[in-house]
């Protein structure tokens, strides 16, 4: 470790109006080392990438690249010293091919292109990055995860020598979050400084050389990955230690079943699901991006209605064709795409509370009851600890997690028997992560039943008394959670020999 | 909201600036039948406008208004000519206005066919049939009874369409801001999707609204044909675009979710108030339009300025 930093940023400080994003932050990047940072939600990572790519100037100190001191004004001027970054959501153009969107701001290239000149680069950059990708394909039909490789091959084309990536797996399934890895070492192996910004600890460990973990916008440490723990990692991150990540209570299984599914589906969507979930029980269901899990809870929730099998509440059949009527009978979906399915962004954080149980607060002509509308929604904010200046606050301007825990409220409100959570800790950081966890299993112990949707295997596994695992729109297996491995669930959900131990429901 | 109100704070200045500049060069300006004449010379206007708000708070549009107009005012014309009772033909005519929004509101709420285009097809053809309805000639020489109704003061000097024009604009006030019919109108003018997750009948609320829209329309068509105590096949004609400004400079958003029924009364004070200025002034009316067409330039312009320059005082 001792040769010379590709990039290096010293004593950098910034702030914005009355809170000091970042404080004397120093940071060394060494070329041909992969460089976690970690750090919760408002750590100020944000704000140290956009310095890194020269979208923020900063306030004081120096950034050295390649042992020049150097201002960045704009991206372009980051990208000229060799600074590039992609994001959780990539940016292609859907209209042009997989070669076009590559070489997309090369601006060497003259007037006139020359095509097969073009194709054969954007071939080589491909072959580099180890992957296959088919470059004449329009990029509208690639998935995210081949939408990133193409942002990257882009940024190896400016020859790039630190390449950052912020949560780059968010919403990538296993697989795919596998082939990133692999992409990121084939670019540590060409000299590239990789700086991977993740809230998955798991993979920080197995892509990471060192660790950097910042805090309320300070460099807390830097350490070589071999020497810290997932423990003390955590405890960086939040300044103290957590609780283990779900505190689990003993699971009830003789409770009643509160919701029996039998041979449910959805034409051409999926087929043939059947479990039953008791009272007090989280179950989880697993799989990969693309089985269909979400699809199951829009059936049960009315929004997408399922056209084959039955759903049995407390023992009654229940046909559910709107999200009305499946609220009616006690049902709450808590969708994974906050942004678009879960909250009005725009909109202050009462009226997102009260907004599935508006009915409550009805008085006489219909007019809302605007003093029990601000209790309940001053409620929850101490209950849940939603960090908001006020109930009044556009719920947009919060950060992840405490847009989450005013989903979580709005839900609460109400008063569900049977709770769905659709990623509930997507985008969200250790801290609130585990406070999602502590309410998740609250819930179940005061007995409502409660189905989980997760692509984090840690995290189903740490919460669930059983898994359901599907694939490709099937269910492939309930396993109890003392059977439920991370490689049993894997094998199931990537449909590899399933195993001797595989259940169906009862 | 913050933005909001200082939003509805800039036009309550235009308006005290307007009222000072009319009252300082126009003599007549204050006299209570000037006062009077300056709402009722837009008067169908302003009451389909108060409906318009809560349609493009809500994320939708009715083009259709003014041809629902244009239509009830013949049907109502038709039928007085023919012998029928006032309150026959007025209830005939609101009708016509139901009729007409719940054709709206099966194409756009429940077949998901945009409501721009429902609507731009049923302006067509409500115009077409006020068109046959009339063919070339004006229907004219109502019944005293009719333009008593469209000119006779009801309250003292007031004539009835502007004590139904208060009552609305109280309605439609408290509907908006204080009942929870007014808050799913904002919620699905937000973001549709997540009121449909969160159990809202997104479908019933656009429908009401679009009822309401045509059925005040069909309304208005009738003080319109009785103000005026003719009817045309043209009668009405283009009303839309006078309706759809009034609301936007009011601060309503066109991408829905943002507005308030005070923005939309000062914008309306506004507009009339200028027009009825200027025309004391005997300034002509394509300079009124022109002044009005700037007035919403910048109406449309100036949040996104300011909004820059927070972006930018942000950043440095």
């Amino acid at each position: 470790m001792t040769q010379p930093a590709v990039l290096e940023l010293r004593s950098v400080s910034k702030s914005f109006a009355a809170t000091q994003a970042l404080r004397d932050m120093s940071l060394q990047v060494l070329p041909g080392e992969v460089h976690a940072i970690v750090g919760e939600n408002g750590a100020g990572k944000s704000t140290l990438i956009k310095i890194m790519t020269g979208v923020y100037q900063p306030d004081g100190g120096e950034i050295i690249c390649d042992g020049q001191p150097v201002t960045l004004r704009s991206t372009q001027e980051a990208q000229a010293a060799g600074i590039a970054a992609i994001y959780q959501e990539p940016m292609v153009f859907p209209d042009l091919n997989v070669a076009e969107n590559i070489f997309i701001s090369n601006r060497t290239k003259g007037a006139f292109m020359r095509w097969s000149e073009l194709y054969r680069e954007a071939v080589a950059l491909i072959a580099q990055l180890g992957v296959t990708l088919d470059v004449r394909r329009a990029a509208s039909g690639l998935t995210l995860a081949e939408q990133q490789t193409v942002e990257i091959a882009r940024a190896l084309s400016l020859s790039v020598k630190v390449l950052i990536m912020d949560e780059p797996t968010a919403s990538l399934s296993a697989h795919e979050v596998a082939r990133l890895l692999a992409i990121a070492r084939a670019l540590k192996d060409r000299g590239v400084a990789v700086i991977y910004i993740s809230h998955r600890l798991d993979e920080i460990f197995r892509i990471a050389d060192r660790v950097t973990v910042i805090r309320d916008g300070q460099h807390i440490s830097t350490r070589p990955i071999a020497e810290v723990t997932e423990d003390g990692l955590v405890h960086d991150m939040v300044g103290r230690a957590l609780e283990s990540f779900a505190v689990k209570t003993a699971a009830n299984p003789h409770g009643e079943v509160a919701l029996s599914v039998k041979g449910l589906g959805r034409a051409g969507v999926f087929h043939g699901i059947s479990f039953d979930l008791a009272k007090g029980e989280v179950l989880c269901l697993a799989g990969l991006v693309g089985a269909r899990r979400t699809d199951v809870a829009l059936a049960l929730f009315g929004i997408a209605p399922a056209t084959e099998g039955q759903i049995s509440l407390d023992g009654q059949h229940v046909a559910i064709r709107t999200p009305r009527q499946a609220m009616d009978l006690g049902l709450a979906y808590v969708s994974e795409d906050r942004r678009k399915l879960g909250l009005a962004m725009a909109l202050p954080v009462f009226v997102n509370i009260s907004l599935a149980s508006l009915r409550k607060l009805l008085g006489t002509f219909g007019l809302i009851d605007r003093k029990a509308e601000a209790a309940m929604a001053e409620r929850y904010r101490q209950q849940l600890a939603i960090r908001a200046p006020d109930s009044a606050t556009e719920v947009g301007k919060l950060s992840g997690g405490n847009q989450q825990k005013v989903m979580l409220a709005k839900w609460l409100e109400t008063r569900p028997r049977i709770l769905i959570f659709d990623e509930p800790t997507r985008g969200i950081d250790v801290g609130a992560k585990a406070e999602v966890h502590g309410i998740i299993r609250a819930l179940a112990a005061e007995g409502v039943a409660v189905l989980v949707i997760s692509s984090d295997l840690p995290e189903v596994l740490a919460l669930a008394d059983r898994v359901l695992v599907m694939r490709e729109g099937r269910q492939a297996g309930i396993l109890p959670i003392e059977e439920a491995t991370q490689e049993r669930v894997i094998g199931l959900a990537a449909g590899q020999s399933s195993g001797k131990g595989e259940r169906t429901a009862a | 909201m913050r933005a909001l109100k200082s939003w509805e704070g800039g036009l309550a200045l235009v308006f005290v600036l307007t009222l000072a500049w009319n009252a300082a060069f126009a003599p007549e300006f204050l006299t209570v039948q000037n006062q009077i004449n300056l709402f009722q010379l837009s008067i169908e206007k302003i009451i389909v406008a108060l409906v318009m708000t809560l349609i493009i708070i809500n994320a939708e549009i009715d083009l259709s208004v003014a041809s629902v107009m244009g239509l009830s005012a013949a049907v109502f014309g038709y039928l007085v000519n023919n012998g029928w009772g006032g309150g026959t033909a007025i209830a005939l005519c609101l009708g016509v206005g139901l009729a007409a929004g719940l054709v709206n509101a099966t194409l756009s709420a429940r077949f998901g066919i945009p409501s721009l285009v429902v609507t731009l097809a049923m302006l067509i053809a409500f115009r077409g049939l006020a068109r046959v309805l009339v063919k070339d000639n004006s229907l004219g020489g109502f019944p005293g009874w009719v333009t008593d109704l469209g000119q006779k003061g009801l309250v003292g000097p007031v004539p009835l369409s502007l004590v139904l024009f208060v009552l609305l604009l109280a309605v439609l006030w408290v509907l908006l801001h204080r009942t929870g019919f007014g808050r799913q109108v904002v919620v699905i003018g937000t973001n549709a999707e997540v009121a449909r997750f969160s159990g809202l009948n997104v479908g019933r609320v656009k429908a009401v609204l679009f009822v309401m829209s045509s059925t005040v329309a069909a309304l208005a068509g009738v003080l319109y044909a009785a103000r005026l105590g003719s009817v045309r096949g043209d009668s009405a004609l283009g009303f839309e675009l006078d309706i759809i400004t009034m609301v936007l400079m009011g601060g309503v958003s066109i991408f829905g979710g943002k507005g308030s029924m005070a923005g939309v009364l000062l914008s309306i004070l506004i507009i009339l108030n200028l027009r009825n200025g200027m025309a004391l002034m005997n300034i002509t009316g394509h300079i009124q339009t022109g002044v009005i067409g700037v007035l919403l330039i910048a109406s449309v312009l100036l949040p996104n300025i300011v909004s820059d320059l927070r972006v930018r005082r942000a950043r440095s």
